[in-house]
Formats: C-alpha cells, structure tokens, sequence
C-alpha cells in the first residue's frame, strides 16, 4: 500500500536548515497495523504528514497503492486523500463549532454523498464506537476518551483503507487509552491498515512491527507477536 | 454542504459577538449611507426619463458672447416661430413661459379661495412634445384659446375639492378669469417642469407683452423652447445652421447669440444652464463607496486577524478532504450571512431616517422607492459585492493556512499573514478619514465666508415685501409713507430686486458717452426709487444720488462701470450720458456707488446701474429696527393688507434670502458632516475591534512585560505607536489628495477662502486624539490588570 524510496525532508527557518527526515525507506503493505516511535523531533510527525499527504517531501519517492504522490499539488492530494485516509490526532481535533454527528459527517460531506447516505453511516459508526447517545453534544461536552471516540469514527465513516494516528492515547487516562487502542486494533483486524506515531511501549505492542527513528533516520525495526484484544 | 458552511457561520456569529456585533453595525452603516446615497443619485438620474421619442426631444438654450460668455436656459421670444418656419429640423416646437408664486383667486363660491402655484403659459403642441397626460378634456378644446387654462389634479383638488373643475374659473393675479378646459395628471417630482396650472399662451398678451411678442430684443430668463426633431438629425450642424437667425434678426447687437440644443437628459445635469451640478453626485457616489470600503476594511482586518483563531479548524477541514477553494466559498457565505444581517438592519436605519433625509435634500423619497426594481437590484448587487470584497482577503488567507502547522498548534500569527495588508488597509481608512474632515472644515469655511462676508450692502434686518405687478405710483407712495410712519421701521424703497440674494437679474446693454455702438459688457438693472441707496447702506462714492422725476433723466452707477469703461476714476462718469435697454433709459450718469456683490459668490461683480423705473418694481424693502422688530412686522403686514386686500401677503428676510442661496453648498456641507462622521465612527468600530483582539493576544506580553517593571504608560505606548506611524503615513498621503480636491471645488467661486495649513492638522490631530481615546480604553484595561492573571490565562 504504501511504499518509501530515500525520502528526504527538511524544513527552513530564516537561517537555519534542519533535516527532518534523512532517506527513509519503507513500505507497508495493507492491513499491517505499523508503530513509529523515537524520541521528541526525531521526524515521526513528518513522516506521518507525508504518509498522510500532508505534506511533501523535498526528494526520494513515495508510492501510495502504486501512484506516486510524493510531487502532486494540494489539491490532487487532497483528492487521493478524499476517502482512502483517516486521521486520529492526540489532541483529537474536533470542530468545536460542530456537534459529534455534525464532525463525524464532515468527510461524508466532502464526498459529496447524499444527505440520508450521510446520516445511516454516521449513525451506524457512532453506534460502533458507542457514542450515538452523545450525537447531539459539542465536543466540548465530552470526556477525552469519548472525544477521541468521536475521532475515530470520523476517521472511519469514508471506510477509509489507512488510518494514520499521531499519538492517539497521548491526551487520555490508561483506562481510555487502552480502549482507543482496542478499537484500532479492533479495525485493523477487520482489515484497515493503521499507521500509529507514539511514544508509547504499551501501545506499540498492539503493532505488527515497529519501527525506530533517530535523528530522520530508520535506525531500528522489529515484528510484534500478534496482539489478543482486550475484551 | 452551503448548509454546514451556514450552520458553522451562524455558530461562530454566537461565540464571537463583540467581533460580530462590530461588524454587523458598521456594514449596516455602510449599506445605509450606500442605499440612501444611491436614492438620492437615483432620483436625479431619472429625469425626465418617462417622454415618448426622449432621444430626439430638445431645449433649445443660448450662449451670450459679450466680454464674457454668458449661459440662459431660454431664447428670445421671435425663437420659437423662426426656429419652426425658417427650418425644416423639427417636428415639433413649442414655447413655455414658467412664474412662481402666481396668485389663483377662486370665482363663484370659491371667491374666498386664494393660492400661490406655479404657473406655466405654453401651446398645445408642448403636450405632444412632452408627456404629460391629460385626464379630463372639456371637449375637445385644446390650449389654443386665450384665457383657458389646463390644470393638475393636485391643484384641483385644492381649488374644488371633488367638482369638477371643467368649465369652472379662476382669476389669475387677480387680472384674468381663466377657464379651466382640462385636468392634467399630476407632474412627476422628476421632470425640469414645474407647475400646476398651465395657461394658453394666448393667455400671456395679458401679462407680458415682450415674452407674448415675436422680439427678438432680449431674453426673459423664464421662457424655454422645447422640439422634437426628426430622427437622426445632427445637432452641431443644427446649431450652425442657427447663426443665421442671429444675423438675420439681430445684426448688430453687441450681445451676440449662439443657439444651442441641450438633450432631455443633459436639461437636469447642466448647470451652466441651471441644472443641478453633477459632480455632486458624484462626489457622493464617491462618499458612499468610500464608506462602505470603510466598513468593508473593518471586515477584513478583524477577520483576518482572527484566521489565527480559526486555524485548527481549517486543518481539520484540510485533512479530512476539503480543498482550498471549499474553505474560500465557505468564509464568503459567511460574510455572506454577516452581510445580509447587516443589510436587514441597513433597511430597517433607512426607513427610519428615511423622512429627515427627505428634508435635508428636499427630496420626497417613500418605502415604496425601496421597492424599485433598480434599488432592489442595487441592494442585491451590494450584497454580493460586500460579500465578495470583504470575504475574499481572508478567505484566501485561511485556505492558504498549512494544516501540518496548524493541527500541532504551531502555527504563529506571522504564518497566517496578512499583517501588512492590514496596516495599509487601516492607513487607507485613516486617509479617508483626513480627507472627510479637511473637506467639511473646508466647505463649513466657504459657506461662512460667503454667508458673513462684507456684500458691500446691508443685509441684516430687511424684509422684503411682495407687491403686485404695475400699482399706480400713487398707491405705492401711499404705502411706503403709512409703512414709513409705523414704530420701528427705519427706512423703505420701492424696486424691482434687492441687491444681492436674487437668482432673476434683468440684464441688458449699455451705450456710454454717445459712442456710436453699445460696449461690449452687459450691466445689470437695479431698478428702484430713491431711497434704495439708503435703505440698503449702499456706499456712494462719487456725485449724489438720483431726484425721481415723471421720466427717467438720471442714474446711479457702480464702479465697475468705470472698470469696464477703462476709465482713471469714478469721477469720470458723472454728468455722462448713457443709454439703456435699447433705447428704453437715456439718462445723465449723477452719482457712483462703490461695488457690491449684486450676484452669489459664485458669480464675479458686475456693473450695475441703479434708475427710478417705477412700472418694474416688484417689491419693498424696509428696514426695521431688530429691536423691535415683531411689532413693525405686525404694522407692515396691516398695513399692507389695507391697502391690497385682494392679494396674498409674502414677505422673506433679506439675510435669510441671502443665505437661501448657498442652499445647495448648505446641504453639501449636511452631508459632508453626516458622512465623516460616519466614516470616522465606522473606522472607528473597526479599531476597537482590532485593537480588543490584539490586547487579547498580547495578555500574556503584557504580564511579562508588567513583572519585568513596564509601566501602564509604556504598555499604553506599545499599542498606540504602530497607529501612531499609520495616522503619520495616512496625513503624508491624505493631504495632497484633500488639498487637490478642496482647491478645486473652490475654483467654483469667484471669492473663495484659502486652504489653510492648520486645517490638516487638526484633521490629523483629531484622528490621533479619536484613535487614541478608542484604543485607550482596552489598552489600559490590558495594562492595568494583574499579570499574575494574565499570566495564568496562557
């Protein structure tokens, strides 16, 4: 699904130039469930924004489903993004302006999919993530767990094939985190590939694998034991 | 998805209100100002807009070349007959002869019936010409028959209540009972013509014989030709072609004629010849553009300093697929919806002010004009402009927001830009803001120059009287000597017009000394009884004023006679022979006056001849004593009603006659203090709103600052310099821009006021005192409040 060629990305400042990522290479095929830990500034969030066609590198390659995106425009990744990818953030980033169904529907929106299409899935994946009582609330009404609940559906209401999640339990208690991380898992073993950044040991063994980086670069990868969920 | 971008526009309405309340009072301003503006440029655009064939209808007006070239919106009486049997250019030509203020008297039971209209004699061609439709028709007579009158429905109405009025009579200037053949529907407020009674021009032998004439001799201000031409005639070769009538009738006169055809739509917007001065609506529609770029710029720079604010949720957006021109769309339609509120409560400021509107303009403007097909457009197409103009800065700076940065909350004020837009933007509305005072201070300077300058005569506690037409000179003595004799009343002159405050001047020429030809300048007719000079304080400055005899033998000049005569001194004049008014006045020079301005400011001094011609005299002066000023008052007008109890008493102020005639640079200057202030309360809004948003982020500066030992004053400092700069580059841009307009609206006036240097630095020190007192406010709140509480908010 996804496949990296000597990835280079650096960001400027007035004077100063850091390298972010020095040529990473990697593929991840679909349905894995792949960790990226390292220590603070180590470039996992950028590596994940151009996963997640965010961003663009500065040189090297990256194939997504065998179509190189790694130079297209704003726009066009967006529309590669449109559907195929979810994202779940630490700090959840939900509209505060928007209710939970109102967030969840956004992507639906952005498809263009009819209004009563819309309201079925979203209703049927807030049921999943048992929060369709709470639709009606904002987000600031929520508790972190449940916010990042809401996240998540939004992040699989498009049936997207990829998540990409940026420390997802970094923002909750252990009680919610292992829950989120429960449903990530949950999904992945329904087929969704899950690309997760975390600092955290306990989550990186609901991974298949997990990979280091230091300083930009893969220093270290190593395949997880299968992971029981959690009932 | 238009709905998701309503539902989240409405929702930020209601959490950012301050902000919002802010920009939805300065666009209701804006539309206002921009709606009322737009009616009133309106109305005057409509001018006689509504006639059948108004492409080929014409006025014919006359250029006088004399020394100086002189306009007037009519031609001598022989025009209209010549023009029709000399030519073969119009289908149709037709005279009309307009008076103001003409007394109706009610015949039969409706004796006691007495009006003032306006009147107009003219032919029944002037009815096909221009379209104005007759209702009622006793028969089939038509205004071809001396002493038959067409009359509007308003005045009926007046005069007969629910009769009919056909057949019925009234006497015109207690002289001519005049048959009523046939009811007109009212004129429109927007046509040139004006009156509600409308005279056969048969009917005029009666009261004027040299407009009633074929005479080529001079011109009477009020009487204009009217044609429709054949299609596709050319007007430059038409106008050449009339020179020959001016060879042909008036040969050797000094005041040479050219012929020219004014089109309908040019009659309203001419002011050479009377119309209204267009670049006032200009500058209006400039007014109002300027006002809502003002309100709009609030718009903009509140907005785009809050993109910050908003950033998260356009990453979010971004990241879940929403491309940049979504977001874009998405904040129009929000200033979409700020807009339309504001545009409600813009109809709701308009309706109410709507009526004090109507009086300052001397328009009658209703709810019903708002429901015009173009106003509606108008509005509409504001609406979609604001939305537009104000919306699309910062909808281009939020699609333009990185999400990565964004969403990991690093994105700084610096990355959603826009910091140097909104400094020009304000500098702009600081500009517009100088400009606006330095034009009001300026105008307000003019008009009390003109209104207070030394005229040369003596304005102040006259009142000038009405007094019907052709009284015998016995009569009129009689009442001059019983107003004379009445406690208060210092002095009083018969004459045809007061020396200054008169828009009708009767004009003719002058042959001096026996010279075989007459000079090349007009002069003006001051024709008046002997205690003229006294009554107004005129200055004689040379020989001795005039004995009235049973004919004219002597006269009193200005001076600018000897000016325009290259003489050495005034002296000169005396006991020299003039003739006037082709022969009418041959009299000896006696005395000179010192020059008065006999016209407006607009107009330079001209000569003026003063001559006891009793059969002209159209009113009395009397001077009173402003002390006691109610009781002479009361005595004239008893006095006065004995002597004419047939006629309607009138009487005006001298000084406020005066002042009437600035009335147009009166309304000008309304407006100009209407609309700065607007502006400057406007921009205003928008730096409350600018200067609580930066206090808002700089609380926690402030705080450090505060620890660090910064005093109120140097927190204060640090808010009000970066302004400070913009006022300073908006005065280095405002004042060439304001002087250069002043100088050349005052070009307009033959004595005018200067520019004066002080008068930018007030506009500019006013701005730095308004800008200081608005920021102050939040700046000092900020700087006084506790930084341990500042601090902890972060």
């Amino acid at each position: 699904m996804i496949k990296i060629e000597n990835l280079k990305k650096s960001f400027r400042t007035e004077e100063v130039e850091t390298l972010a990522l020095n040529s990473v290479n990697l593929k991840v095929e679909g349905g894995e469930f792949v960790a990226i830990m390292g220590p603070s500034g180590c470039g996992k969030s950028t590596l994940l924004n151009i996963i997640g066609m965010l961003d663009n590198p500065n040189e090297g390659y990256y194939y997504f489903n065998d179509q190189e995106v790694g130079g297209l425009k704003e726009n066009q990744r967006t529309k590669i993004r449109k559907g195929n990818l979810g994202f779940v953030f630490q700090s959840f980033n939900l509209i505060d302006e928007l209710t939970v169904f109102e967030n969840v529907e956004l992507p639906l929106i952005y498809l263009n999919m009819k209004k009563s299409e819309r309201e079925q899935k979203v209703k049927k994946v807030l049921e999943r993530m048992k929060i369709a009582h709470r639709e009606k609330h904002f987000p600031q009404q929520l508790s972190g767990g449940q916010q990042q609940r809401v996240a998540i559906a939004r992040a699989v209401v498009t049936n997207a094939k990829l998540i990409l999640a940026d420390e997802p339990t970094g923002n909750l208690d252990s009680k919610n985190g292992i829950e989120v991380m429960n449903l990530l898992t949950e999904l992945n073993q329904e087929g969704t590939t899950i690309v997760m950044v975390t600092h955290s040991d306990r989550d990186s063994h609901y991974a298949h694998r997990v990979i280091n980086l230091f300083d930009g670069q893969i220093v270290t990868e190593s395949q997880n034991k299968p992971f029981e969920v959690n009932a | 998805m238009f709905k998701n971008h309503l539902k989240i526009a409405w929702r930020n309405l209601k959490k950012r209100k301050v902000f919002a309340s802010i920009n939805i009072l300065g666009l209701s301003l804006g539309f206002s100002c921009a709606i009322l503006i737009f009616l009133f440029v309106n109305h005057h655009l409509q001018f006689d807009n509504f006639h059948n064939n108004s492409d080929r209808i014409y006025r014919v007006v006359t250029e006088e070349h004399r020394d100086e070239v002189g306009y007037d919106a009519a031609v001598p009486p022989g025009f209209a007959k010549g023009f029709k049997t000399d030519y073969d250019y119009a289908e149709k030509v037709a005279k009309i002869f307009t008076r103001e203020g003409w007394q109706i008297n009610g015949t039969g039971n409706k004796t006691s019936q007495r009006f003032q209209e306006n009147v107009a004699f003219t032919e029944p061609v002037f009815f096909e010409i221009l379209n104005f439709p007759l209702l009622e028709q006793l028969g089939d007579q038509t205004l071809d028959q001396p002493n038959t009158a067409y009359i509007t429905e308003r005045f009926s109405k007046k005069m007969f209540g629910d009769e009919n009025p056909l057949g019925k009579t009234v006497v015109v200037r207690n002289k001519e009972t005049i048959q009523i053949i046939g009811v007109l529907k009212d004129l429109p407020e927007n046509t040139v013509i004006q009156g509600d009674i409308f005279l056969s021009y048969e009917t005029l032998k009666h009261y004027d014989r040299f407009v009633y004439s074929e005479s080529w001799g001079g011109i009477n201000s009020s009487l204009m030709c009217f044609a429709l031409l054949h299609p596709n005639q050319n007007i430059a070769e038409i106008e050449k072609n009339l020179i020959q009538l001016v060879d042909k009738h008036r040969p050797t006169s000094k005041n040479v004629h050219r012929y020219k055809l004014q089109s309908l739509d040019d009659i309203h917007f001419d002011n050479k010849y009377g119309g209204v001065n267009v670049s006032l609506l200009w500058i209006f529609t400039l007014i109002g553009f300027f006002i809502i770029t003002i309100a709009c710029i609030n718009f903009i720079n509140i907005s785009a300093a809050q993109a910050f604010t908003r950033s998260k949720e356009i990453g979010i957006r971004k990241v879940l697929g929403s491309f940049k021109q979504h977001l874009f769309w998405q904040f129009i339609s929000e200033t979409f919806i700020i807009s339309l509120f504001a545009l409600i409560f813009s109809l709701i400021i308009v309706i109410a002010v709507l009526p004090s509107f109507n009086g300052l303009f001397t328009l009658n403007l209703s709810v019903i004009s708002l429901l015009d097909v173009k106003v509606i457009g108008f509005v509409l197409g504001l609406l979609i402009f604001v939305s537009l103009f104000a919306g699309s800065y910062p909808g281009i700076l939020l699609a333009r927001i990185l999400p990565t940065l964004a969403l990991k909350g690093k994105l700084t004020q610096k990355d959603t830009g826009g910091k140097m837009t909104r400094k020009v933007l304000v500098t702009v509305q600081f500009a517009i803001s100088i400009v606006l005072i330095v034009a009001t201070v300026t105008i307000g300077k003019q008009i009390s120059y003109a209104i207070n300058a030394d005229l040369g005569f003596d304005k102040d506690a006259i009142v000038m009287v009405d007094i019907p037409e052709n009284i015998e000179r016995i009569k009129l003595n009689g009442l001059l000597e019983r107003i004379g004799k009445i406690s208060g009343v210092k002095n009083t002159s018969a004459c045809l017009t007061s020396p200054g405050g008169t828009d009708s001047n009767w004009i003719t020429g002058i042959r001096y000394n026996n010279k075989a030809e007459y000079e090349e300048f007009s002069i003006s007719a001051k024709l008046a009884d002997e205690n003229y000079i006294n009554t107004f304080n005129l200055e004689l400055i040379a020989g001795r004023n005039f004995y009235v005899r049973d004919s004219i033998t002597e006269v009193v000049v200005n001076e600018m006679v000897a000016q325009k005569l290259g003489l050495a001194s005034s002296e000169e004049l005396i006991g020299k022979h003039i003739e006037l008014n082709g022969g009418d006045i041959k009299a000896s020079i006696v005395g000179v006056i010192a020059n008065f301005h006999d016209q407006n400011f607009h107009e330079g001094i001209s000569p003026v001849f003063i001559a006891p011609q009793s059969n002209a005299f159209n009113e009395i002066a009397i001077k009173i004593d402003s002390q006691n000023a109610d009781a002479a008052l009361t005595g004239i007008e008893q006095r006065w009603k004995e002597v004419f109890s047939k006629y309607i008493y009138e009487f005006n102020f001298l000084d406020e006659r005066v002042a009437r005639q600035y009335e147009e640079e009166q309304r000008f200057l309304s407006m100009s203090k209407l609309f700065s202030g607007l502006a400057i309360f406007i921009s205003c809004l928008g730096l409350y709103g600018l200067i609580s948003f930066f206090v808002a982020q700089r609380r926690k500066e402030i705080g450090i600052r505060k620890v660090l030992g910064g005093k109120v004053g140097d927190i204060l400092l640090l808010f009000t310099q970066d302004f400070l700069k913009l006022i300073f580059i908006a005065g280095i841009v405002a004042t060439p821009l304001a002087w250069y307009a002043m100088n050349n609206w005052l070009q307009n006036y033959k004595y005018r006021v200067t520019i004066d240097w002080w008068v930018f630095v007030l506009a500019i020190g006013a701005i730095i005192a308004i800008t200081m007192v608005t920021i102050s406010y939040q700046a000092i709140k900020a700087a006084t409040v506790n930084p341990i509480k500042s601090l902890r908010t972060e």
